[in-house]
């Protein structure tokens, strides 16, 4: 008798235990079987210039074919936020906390990996450039967001969502400094993009990782404006900032998935 | 014991033990709130996310009073931002930065920060927590990177274990560094004055001083508004007809905000001499003196100058 009621004792705390155990297990598990929901898409922002989209490099000599300036690069960084996918069934699926910032002097940043995407089809995309106004009014933020980036003016609290810099001897101080920002008012730079896949398809499976290819081109932060000689340093949110964003942010395009 | 019963006991230990990592055995420290009296409204900053800590606002203190955030060692928040003056510089106009660098506006004092919808003559900081930003990079002040900052208070095994007592991270970044600066500045407040005293029915004022506080109530209230002396707004008070200094403008880029500045606290006013964003009256006497016949018209001149015009002697 008393031993059954230790038994009953032990069989009880044996099912608490595993109860216990199971609730500890992380949210994103799916029950009992292993077969994996998700999988990872690479998103790659190529570089490319002018009107003949000729490869762009940093560093180097290169000219400007509508103003006529010759630029040599130093610093290309911006910000890809809020990526979302379409999937087939007209459903959205949205990245969590997602931050990015490109920067062309560092390779490694120009393929942002975007994991944990459910597995299926999609046929569109959704991403963000420059960081949307809740994250310029939020305080300390950390991770692509944090100030150690440089990415966040101090004297007038907002992100720089996009910052070029470079040499240039049309430039009357012989450089040029492409600070472009502003997420309100009429000089809002950030700019949400929608692209389908042309007829593509985006197969998210847990055996592939695709890699959707976008294309950017710097020679068109002077598509608009006048060249270095005429604006040179764009230091804060206004017009200028909006026309060059604007023109850089219209010219990115989807070019093709790798599978 | 039986042996049934030990595998029993065994068990129930297991459920305790594997409940879950996050209850883990330590407590956490008890998280502090922001004292405040019932005539004051509730603050914009509210540290939910943002726990107040005694070991927080202790780091924030040690931060704070830190030279190795600035770019040569010389120059720590302390140095501009004196208690004996609430906060505000050692009664300079303007304040000196790294190299013997002048700064451009006279530093402002530090109280009541969780009250203020921004920061900054221009209100161009929007957030608390980045205030320091400002002062911490500038080249005129303290001119050193976060990136530089960081990688020194990684250096430092002094700053690594008090972040890790605090913020349970082995890595400082820079979230870390403002919530602990925040932790210490946001705590400051100024709410035992002889004021505050007479609002809670403490004492009372002197015959004198309720003169004073009825002509501050006719003249000054509008734009410095009890309890807090400050109504946060921007407004041009007559010190100049051409700017040397746009003030608001620089931030918002309209015109009709040339010449504004932010309306500061009048609590600790003696200790904060000299006075403007400029630091141009050395004393009360002479702001009082501009207000009441110094103003200087120009055409964003704040209206209550022309409706209200300051009379001190009436008759």
């Amino acid at each position: 008798m008393k031993k059954n009621i230790f038994s009953k004792i032990m069989l009880l705390s044996i099912a608490t235990t595993a109860i216990l155990f199971t609730s500890c297990k992380k949210d994103d598990d799916t029950g009992g079987d292993n077969t994996p929901t998700k999988g990872t898409v690479k998103l790659e922002f190529e570089h490319k210039w002018g009107m003949n989209l000729v490869p762009f490099s940093m560093g180097v000599d290169i000219k400007q074919p509508k103003t006529g300036d010759t630029l040599k690069f130093t610093t290309l960084k911006y910000y890809v936020s809020n990526i979302k996918f379409k999937k087939s069934d007209g459903t959205w699926w949205s990245q969590d906390e997602s931050y990015h910032l490109v920067d062309a002097s560092i390779p490694s940043s120009l393929i942002i990996s975007i994991a944990d995407v459910p597995i299926g089809t999609y046929t569109e995309m959704q991403y963000t450039m420059g960081v949307d106004s809740i994250r310029n009014v939020s305080g300390a933020q950390t991770g692509a967001l944090s100030t150690a980036n440089g990415m966040f003016w101090n004297w007038n609290s907002g992100y720089i969502m996009t910052k070029a810099e470079g040499m240039s001897p049309n430039s009357p101080s012989g450089d040029y400094a492409l600070h472009l920002g502003g997420f309100q008012g009429e000089f809002n730079v950030v700019t949400v993009k929608s692209t389908d896949f042309g007829g593509e398809v985006l197969n998210v499976s847990p055996s592939a990782t695709p890699q959707i290819h976008l294309v950017a081109n710097p020679a068109k932060f002077w598509h608009t404006n006048p060249g270095v000689k005429t604006i040179s340093k764009i230091h804060m949110p206004g017009a200028n900032a909006k026309q060059a964003a604007k023109d850089f942010y219209d010219g990115i395009f989807f070019d093709h998935i790798h599978p | 014991m039986n042996k049934t019963l030990k595998i029993s006991l065994i068990f129930f230990v297991l459920i305790f033990i594997s409940s879950c990592q996050t209850s883990e055995i330590e407590q956490p420290e008890q998280t502090l709130g922001l004292f405040y009296p019932d005539y004051v409204s509730k603050p914009v900053y509210g540290f939910e996310k943002n726990k107040l800590t005694h070991d927080g606002i202790q780091l924030g203190r040690m931060l704070f009073y830190d030279p190795i955030l600035s770019s040569d060692s010389t120059i720590s928040c302390g140095s501009c931002h004196a208690q004996a003056h609430a906060f505000a510089d050692h009664n300079m106009k303007l304040s000196i930065g790294v190299n013997n660098r002048m700064g451009l506006r006279n530093s402002p004092p530090i109280f009541n920060l969780a009250w203020h919808p921004n920061f900054m003559w221009d209100g161009g900081v929007n957030h608390i927590e980045i205030m320091p930003l400002a002062p911490l990079t500038n080249h005129l002040e303290m001119n050193e990177s976060i990136v530089n900052i960081l990688l020194k208070l990684n250096r430092s095994q002094t700053y690594k274990s008090k972040f890790l007592q605090v913020f349970k991270k082995d890595s400082i970044d820079d979230q870390m560094m403002y919530y602990a600066l925040t932790q210490f500045m946001g705590s400051i407040t100024s709410f035992e004055s002889k004021y505050d005293h007479v609002k809670q029915g403490k004492v009372a004022f002197s015959s004198s001083e309720n003169r004073g506080y009825t002509l501050f109530k006719t003249h000054c209230n509008s734009c410095h508004q009890e309890p807090l002396f400050t109504n946060f707004s921007f407004r041009n008070n007559g010190l100049d007809s051409v700017f040397k200094d746009l003030g608001r403008a620089l931030i918002t880029l309209n015109h009709s905000d040339e010449g504004l500045f932010k309306v500061p606290s009048l609590r600790n006013v003696a200790l904060t001499y000299p006075y403007m964003h400029d630091g141009r009256f050395r004393t009360l006497e002479e702001v009082i003196n501009h207000y009441t016949s110094g103003i200087k018209h120009s055409k964003t001149l704040d209206t209550s100058f022309f409706e209200n015009p300051i009379q001190l002697n009436p008759n």
